[in-house]
């Protein structure tokens, strides 16, 4: 049976992969649906949800679309939490390869960085790094990078220390490989798989980190964030409430679904591991 | 040409064992000439795959001295030495751990082709063909995975991969013990002819004394890190002096012995 559709027979797999694909959806076709832009006046301020279908899910204090807001702020979320879950595996995996390869004094040097980083509350250095260099998509990105990396790094390393020991290791040096290119044509590409199996935990943990900056005001101010709309919704919590509720359910259905894909992918590769 | 392909003399590794310090070998001598069959033979934790991976530099050795095709091997480093080991290369014991796992053949044998620059990038599946074939497989390997073909097969891309570079020395590292027998006598033909053709010395690491006598010229036989006794290894075999030696050729399985 091929991957796919072992990945697809788990239940979980199933769910996470419903809702990534949906929120997908969301995020390629806001233009689409809500062409212009999201943060425009679009209807009388405080509308509440399912009472004028041309505006689904209301208006918040200014009179801006919900539904345009949710779609577009799909899209912010998403490429934050990707693209911040690929440069802390990256980061990472290249990080504790050298170091686990090296070894000696710049293992140490490297590991000892790593501690550095890791007794560091994550959210505190992205809070941190955003406030200091200034919020934009970039710094936000390399903010939670900044703080997702170490897991990777420590991963990786326990994996090459094993590998490097291995008989195809001496092979290579045998070879008259250089040793950069053992390091990364060898043993990296077969280090990759626990390293990648963090990658569901770092995403989620990414898409809530960008939520909790723009909350805080932090975020990339020209675009649409669920954080920021749950931000500005608090200030009309006991009148409107669907204004916090709604970006909020959002964000713990992507949550949800990122971490149900990547439970699925452990519970294929488990089954295959057994059946091995 | 007087002095010897590979010298090797005093010889010592030491392994920390908790407080106490093991000598995995202990002040090992010995030489190679071109063309020539060594074997080191001996019972397991004699010392022997210590010694193979102590004359490729693999691991350092504590004390000792080793020169090959006259240069002093041990003062060899980066890349200089990574240029050597073109001429000194090695084929492991077990012939699926010896590869990546997510390797082709042709990609095995693209490795030293390039690392060394002996083959550009349009000619090296060409290369890669008469490599096979010289090793009797067939060329159609070159695009499937190291395990998705047999024992047998995958020790001799592992030949082919040490000959690509034309090395003076090759050292095998109980290179034909996992294999069946009917294999075995396969590859170790193959060895004899690569031998004679191209005048390839071999270091042979192995515990079974039919393999080696049917391969070496002279053996060397080792206990716990120092050498019992060496000589020509057909003398050695029919008459050992050394304890170890007598216990190493009782223990060789013949056809005719009868039952006791």
């Amino acid at each position: 049976m091929n991957p796919l559709r072992r990945f697809l027979r788990v239940p979980e797999a199933r769910a996470g992969v419903v809702i990534l694909a949906a929120l997908l959806a969301m995020a390629l076709s806001a233009s689409l649906f809500f062409p212009g832009d999201p943060q425009a006046i679009a209807g009388p301020a405080l509308l509440p949800p399912f009472k004028d279908w041309s505006l689904p899910l209301g208006t918040d204090r200014l009179g801006r679309d919900v539904l345009a807001e949710l779609f577009h702020g799909a899209r912010t979320s998403l490429a934050v939490g990707i693209a911040a879950a690929a440069a802390a595996l990256v980061i990472g995996a290249i990080i504790g390869t050298l170091a686990g390869f090296a070894g000696g004094l710049i293992d140490e040097l490297l590991m000892r960085t790593t501690d550095a980083f890791q007794t560091v509350p994550s959210f505190l250095l992205a809070l941190a790094f955003v406030s200091v260099v200034g919020p934009s998509l970039g710094v936000v990105v390399a903010a939670i990078a900044l703080g997702a990396w170490t897991g990777p790094a420590r991963v990786a390393r326990a994996e090459v220390l094993s590998i490097r020991e291995r008989d195809f290791v001496a092979g290579a040096r045998v070879t008259g490989m250089h040793p950069l290119e053992i390091a990364f044509r060898e043993i990296l590409p077969n280090a990759l798989p626990p390293v990648l199996a963090l990658s569901s935990v770092i995403v989620a943990a990414a898409i809530l980190t960008e939520a909790a900056l723009s909350f805080l005001g932090l975020g990339d101010p020209n675009r649409v964030t669920w954080g920021g709309m749950i931000a500005e919704g608090r200030a009309v919590l006991r009148t409107a409430p669907f204004l916090s509720i709604i970006p909020g359910i959002a964000l713990v259905l992507t949550v949800l679904g990122v971490y149900l894909a990547g439970e699925g992918v452990v519970e294929t590769t488990a089954v295959r591991r057994s059946l091995s | 040409m007087s002095s010897p392909l590979l010298s090797v003399s005093g010889l010592t590794k030491r392994y920390r064992r908790g407080v106490k310090i093991i000598a995995a070998v202990d002040d090992v001598s010995f030489h190679i000439e071109t063309g020539e069959t060594l074997a080191l033979a001996g019972p397991s934790g004699s010392g022997k795959s210590t010694i193979a991976r102590l004359v490729l530099r693999l691991v350092e050795p504590d004390a000792g001295r080793i020169r090959f095709e006259g240069e002093d091997f041990l003062a060899l480093g980066g890349a200089a030495l990574r240029s050597r080991r073109a001429r000194l290369q090695m084929v492991f014991q077990d012939p699926l751990a010896a590869f990546n796992p997510r390797a082709t053949v042709a990609r095995v044998l693209d490795d030293p082709l390039r690392v060394h620059g002996i083959a550009s990038r349009q000619e090296r599946p060409r290369r890669i063909a008469a490599l096979l074939e010289r090793v009797g497989l067939t060329p159609d390997l070159a695009p499937r995975a190291i395990h998705e073909i047999s024992g047998g097969q995958r020790q001799r891309v592992a030949i082919a991969r040490a000959i690509a570079t034309k090395p003076s020395l090759i050292v095998f590292d109980e290179a034909v013990s996992a294999l069946d027998l009917s294999v075995r006598g396969q590859i170790l033909r193959l060895l004899l002819d690569l031998q004679r053709e191209e005048r390839i010395a071999y270091l042979f690491i192995s515990h079974d004394l039919g393999v080696i006598s049917a391969i070496a010229h002279r053996v060397v036989i080792l206990d716990a890190g120092t050498i019992a006794e060496s000589g020509n290894a057909r003398a050695v075999i029919d008459a050992p002096q050394s304890a170890i030696g007598k216990a190493l050729v009782a223990a060789t399985p013949r056809l005719n012995r009868t039952r006791p």
